[in-house]
């Protein structure tokens, strides 16, 4: 599809919103939940070997990911978050 | 604390002394410290973790070594009932089976393990360079080191030997920057007197020098390294960080060689045995560099490929199929150094004969266990024999006995064995001690004394915050004042502060104060991870008359200040967030009640095989009441049909002895030819009633159900009488029958193994064949004897055998599934026609008796069993344990347990240790008065509960149940905390205690407030 096809179909649909640019300076707020036994230890691990990596990301733990609750994710995308990272 | 110590004088102590920290010994520990046992665990590195802390990844599942490890050696290193005297040796043993006194030699560290946070601050500032053995050669470490950054404990050590001070005099450069005064140069070698009951030695093997065999290049070129290198290589904490690059030259290499058996079957330069790992640790290698890099072109050269274990030739087949492993069946006699490129030349003969030259870029040779250099010292202080490989002296029914009565041995210092045997022999061994001191049970062992909690019920949150510095760990990156100020406001907060170490005793002193002093009623701390720190912390508050679970821990080290060095200001608002949205969760922390639950203490036995026999014996003498269920009239399985083992011990004679032994058992009480109709309950209280209408109570569950052999129908068996299988010759050979001079004997392996529908290793075959080729060639030396193979898989300490069998003149043809064997009768003779591989030609033999190594199968019932406890088997029909490597005679479900052929085709002396192991598991859980339920569970809501079934289906440990009205009910002494039911139930009528969703959303709300938008 190209460019205008994309736009005139996007325009047809309210609800979507339109693209917009995303400034330079602008970085993603990422939320990551990660299972306590596997993903939780390999975030510690990083730390341990001093291995970087931006700061916008925030780690909430939980007891394994089969506790991931749809509402979870829709709660952080409803309040603006802008990314979710599910590991375990 | 007290001490419920009994008097000195009594002659069985209820403690244990464990020579080794590995994996095996961590096992035993922890299984003897539970069911009521003192452990002292003496280790000679400065860490706990053994052999298994080095690798990267484990066949046949890819699961990652150190996420399995690290957690047991958190537990080992928390336990109570657990005194690790890492950095020491045992100097001497004296006694008797009960009542032993241990001298051991504490060397100093140099760092004051009382004082050490463990923070790793002086090492990082730690001005000298030292080459790391644990990173075997490949980087370098500091003079004052933890052996690996998840060491237990964290206590670093230094090396004298290249410490600046110790050396030249000075420098004090940890001593200066320790905040916690704990380095100590004055340290002095100490000596501890222990008295134990019992002794367990596990202090794993050595790795052969792979230098020893100069034409393979090892030291000489920088790109051969050994397979424990490449384990380093591959491992993402490892010296390259998971880049597969070669240490010459720092280049990613494509074309990988695997050498196999460096240092091992070969009795003429290094050692007669099988390394039983080697094949399958170079196949995971190859698959997991293959998927660190899809360039890479891994070849394996090896002699036969032992894929012996349970789903190993899959996981070969993989290999092959999905990963390009190119297998090259040859000995490779030379590696040479290409000029200039680093690259190195292999000369290997082809099957056809020819010679070739083959250039590869880097090297590994797959090198074997050996035992340690030392080990004579070492016996001579446990004063205990060794066979002629330098292994201690046990036998196929004693596979765990040393020659002296009280010293138990397990793991790879056994014999050569993989992780899971590991285990299993731990857990055999923890069995067998508890059996030896079952009278002393409990007599040693620490019980905390713990004062009322405080009721919180209606109070609104005080909430006391304590934000830890850690040395300059998280200050030099986070503005630890900073984040204090931020949260003096916050709703809830009574009390903030900041603390240099927040682990430290005065810390947690202060802590327990201000809870009592300010009226706190929650308490977080801000330091370093949860995983490693929250237990000490619950201690702390509860400590103060506060349920434990009014804790939270903010990670703002690991994952905060150590991961954001260099930005402090993002980094400092980082941590704050991370603060505020524990604190959001502190909030709404409840109070969790842990509950228990008593315990039956008998168990039931599903089989009256080997398994079941030895499992059954070992918990009557552990003390518990055990009913064996065995659906034959007469006990004994399979083994009824084994005469002579490969040592020629004879199995009837040991068979009858355990019989007798079971039926003067007080404590055993026999059900024979009837089945389990059905059980209820759950562990530690189950029910179970039989067909024959008898009923009972039990607390666990052991699985033997066993296996049967396959009946072939290849090869004119039951066609023509002189075609038998290797049981039919094994009883011939054991009634008396004599064997003719000149009697010709033809035998093919792998008859119903290996192929579909069947595609596994039947594990015994090739011992089999072996044993009886020995015993016709020991009655008459001028028989012939033929085995055609596929690949000959006698494992460990079994290839001496094969030797032996190559020595009495028995001849080895190899055969490929794609050219099988062909039998024709012609004039009363058989004549047996095959395509020799190795000679690349055709073969014709003509025999008096074919004999067919058929393999084994899991029983008929097997399945049924595994549907009335809700167990699952693999294809094969299997049962599944609850973890390949680390759980290996657990299910799921708790309380049952797995041991001998329902689990995988084992030999009997294998039968023998794994049932004790399910045994030592199971007293573990009947040893209990009560059981605690774990806090971390999920709450069911019955008012909320609409029975839609959801939670039942995917529970994976069966805790939902339906109840006698119909409706979904939960048993929370199943229940794991895993919180599927809690995120899949459409009504929300299971909530996760601590994960609960209001507590999870506080903090996402928390974490979206302060975004910048």
């Amino acid at each position: 599809m190209t460019e205008e096809a994309s736009a005139v179909a996007q325009e047809g649909v309210s609800s979507v919103e339109k693209t917009h640019d995303i400034p330079s300076d602008w970085s993603p707020n990422i939320l990551a939940f990660a299972c306590h036994y596997c993903a939780f230890a390999a975030a510690d691990l990083s730390g341990v070997m001093r291995l970087s990596y931006p700061t916008n990301v925030k780690i909430i733990r939980l007891p394994c990911t089969g506790k991931l609750d749809h509402i979870y994710i829709l709660r952080a995308f409803e309040k603006g978050i802008d990314g979710v990272f599910a590991a375990g | 604390m007290s001490n419920s110590s009994s008097s000195s004088d009594k002659r069985v102590r209820g403690s244990v002394l464990i020579a080794g920290g590995g994996v095996g010994g961590m096992q035993s520990a922890l299984d003897l410290a539970e069911a009521g046992f003192k452990v002292h665990m003496v280790q000679k590195d400065s860490s706990i973790g053994g052999t298994m802390v080095m690798l990267d990844k484990t066949f046949p599942t890819g699961d990652c070594a150190m996420c399995m490890i690290s957690p047991k050696m958190v537990e080992v290193g928390r336990h109570l009932n657990i005194d690790i005297h890492t950095f020491a040796e045992v100097l001497s043993v004296e006694g008797k089976p009960g009542d032993f006194t241990v001298r051991v030699v504490q060397h100093p560290r140099y760092v004051d393990s009382a004082k050490c946070t463990g923070c790793g601050l002086c090492e990082q500032k730690c001005p000298k360079k030292v080459i790391s053995g644990y990173e075997q050669g490949l980087i370098e470490r500091k003079a004052i080191y933890s052996l690996f950054p998840q060491a237990v404990p964290s206590t670093r050590v230094i090396d004298k030997d290249n410490c600046i001070f110790f050396q030249k005099g000075k420098c004090r450069a940890c001593e200066k920057l320790c905040e916690a005064g704990a380095i100590d140069f004055d340290q002095q070698e100490e000596e501890i007197e222990l008295k134990v009951g019992a002794i367990i030695l596990s202090p794993g093997l050595d790795r052969y020098d792979a230098k020893v065999r100069q034409e393979l290049g090892f030291g000489r070129w920088p790109n051969v390294v050994t397979s424990i290198q490449f384990e380093r290589i591959l491992s993402a904490s490892g010296p390259y960080r998971g880049e597969v690059k070669r240490p010459g030259d720092g280049k990613h290499p494509e074309r990988i060689a695997w050498i196999q058996c460096v240092g091992s079957r070969d009795r003429h330069n290094a050692n007669p045995w099988c390394s039983s790992v080697c094949c399958m640790y170079a196949t995971k290698q190859a698959i997991i560099a293959r998927e660190h890099d899809d360039h890479i072109a891994p070849t394996i050269f090896y002699m036969e490929l032992r894929a012996f274990g349970k789903d190993f030739d899959k996981y070969v087949d993989r290999a092959k199929n999905d990963y390009g492993v190119k297998y090259q069946r040859a000995m490779v006699s030379a590696v040479r150094e290409e000029p200039g490129t680093g690259n190195l030349i292999l000369r290997y003969a082809k099957e056809d004969g020819t010679l070739v030259d083959e250039t590869f870029d880097l090297v590994v040779l797959s090198i074997g266990f050996q035992p340690h250099s030392d080990v004579k010292d070492l016996a001579k202080t446990f004063d205990i024999e060794l066979n002629e490989h330098r292994f201690p002296k046990t036998t196929q029914f004693r596979p765990i006995d040393t020659s002296r009565d009280g010293v138990f041995v397990s793991g790879i210092f056994q014999s050569p064995k993989d992780i899971p045997e590991t285990v299993m022999q731990g857990s055999a061994v923890a069995g067998r001690t508890m059996a030896l001191l079952s009278e002393a049970r409990g007599s040693e062992i620490v019980t905390k004394e713990l004062p009322p909690e405080t009721d919180i019920n209606g109070q609104e949150a005080r909430i006391g915050v304590f934000v830890c510095h850690c040395g300059i760990n998280i200050s030099q990156t986070v503005d630890v004042e900073q984040v204090v100020e931020s949260v003096k406001g916050e709703q809830g907060v009574v009390h903030a502060e900041n603390v240099i170490y927040a682990c430290a005793q005065d810390s947690q002193d202060k802590i327990k104060a201000l809870v009592r002093e300010k009226e706190l009623n929650r308490v977080v701390v801000a330091s370093c991870t949860p995983r490693t720190h929250e237990p000490l912390f619950q201690d702390t508050i509860r400590d103060a008359g506060l349920n434990k679970y009014l804790f939270e821990l903010a990670d703002i080290r690991e994952q905060c200040s150590w991961c954001h060095m260099g930005q402090n200001e993002d980094a400092t608002e980082k941590a704050i967030r991370i603060v505020k949205m524990t604190l959001a969760k502190s909030r709404l922390l409840e109070p969790v009640s842990t509950d228990s639950v008593s315990v039956i203490p008998a168990a039931m036995v599903i089989g009256g095989g080997v398994a079941g026999i030895i499992a059954a014996l070992s918990l009557g003498d552990q003390g518990f009441d055990v009913h064996i269920v065995e659906r034959e009239t007469e006990l004994g399985g399979l083994a009824r049909n084994l005469f002579y083992t490969l040592d020629k011990s004879d199995v009837q004679e040991f068979l009858k002895a355990k019989i007798d032994e079971i039926q003067a058992h007080p404590r055993i009480i026999l059900h024979t030819g009837t089945e389990v109709k059905s059980t209820n309950g759950f562990v530690g209280n189950f029910k179970t009633t039989l067909t024959d209408g008898t009923s009972f109570e039990h607390g666990a569950i052991i699985v033997a159900t066993g296996g049967i052999e396959y009946e072939p129908t290849e090869y004119l068996y039951g066609e023509n009488d002189r075609v038998i299988t290797q049981r039919n010759l094994e009883k011939r050979l054991a009634v008396g029958h004599g064997v003719r001079s000149g009697e010709k004997f033809v035998m093919i392996q792998c008859v119903g193994s290996r192929e579909e529908p069947d595609n596994y290793c039947s594990r015994i075959c090739c011992q089999d064949a072996i044993k009886n080729a020995i015993a016709i060639k020991e009655k008459s030396s001028d028989a012939q004897v033929v085995i055609i193979y596929r690949d000959i898989r006698t494992y460990g300490l079994r290839e001496t055998y094969y030797s032996k069998a190559r020595d009495l003149g028995v001849i080895f043809v190899n055969y490929i599934p794609e050219r099988k064997p062909q039998v024709e009768v012609s004039e009363d003779k058989l004549r047996i026609k095959a395509f020799d591989y190795m000679l690349s030609r055709d073969v014709e033999f003509e025999a008096d008796w074919l004999v067919l190594s058929t393999g084994l199968r899991p029983h008929p019932t097997t399945e049924e069993v595994g549907k009335i406890y809700k167990l699952t088997c693999n294809p094969e029909g299997y049962l599944l344990e609850a973890h390949v490597k680390l759980r290996p005679v657990d299910f799921p479900s708790e309380g049952i347990f797995l041991c001998g052929l329902a689990h995988a085709p084992k030999n009997l002396d294998e039968t023998i240790s794994q049932a004790m192991a399910a045994a030592g598991r199971a007293g573990v859980i009947l040893s209990q008065d009560k059981l605690a339920v774990s806090g971390i569970i999920s709450k069911h809501n019955r008012d909320m509960c609409m029975s839609c079934l959801t939670c039942f289906r995917l529970c994976p440990y069966g805790s939902p149940y339906i109840d006698e009205e119909g409706k979904v009910s939960h048993n929370e002494v199943k229940c794991m905390g895993c919180g599927i039911c809690a995120s899949i139930c459409p009504a929300k009528a299971f909530q996760v205690n601590n994960f609960k969703d209001e507590q999870i959303l506080a903090m996402i709300d928390t974490l979206a407030d302060g975004m910048n938008m």
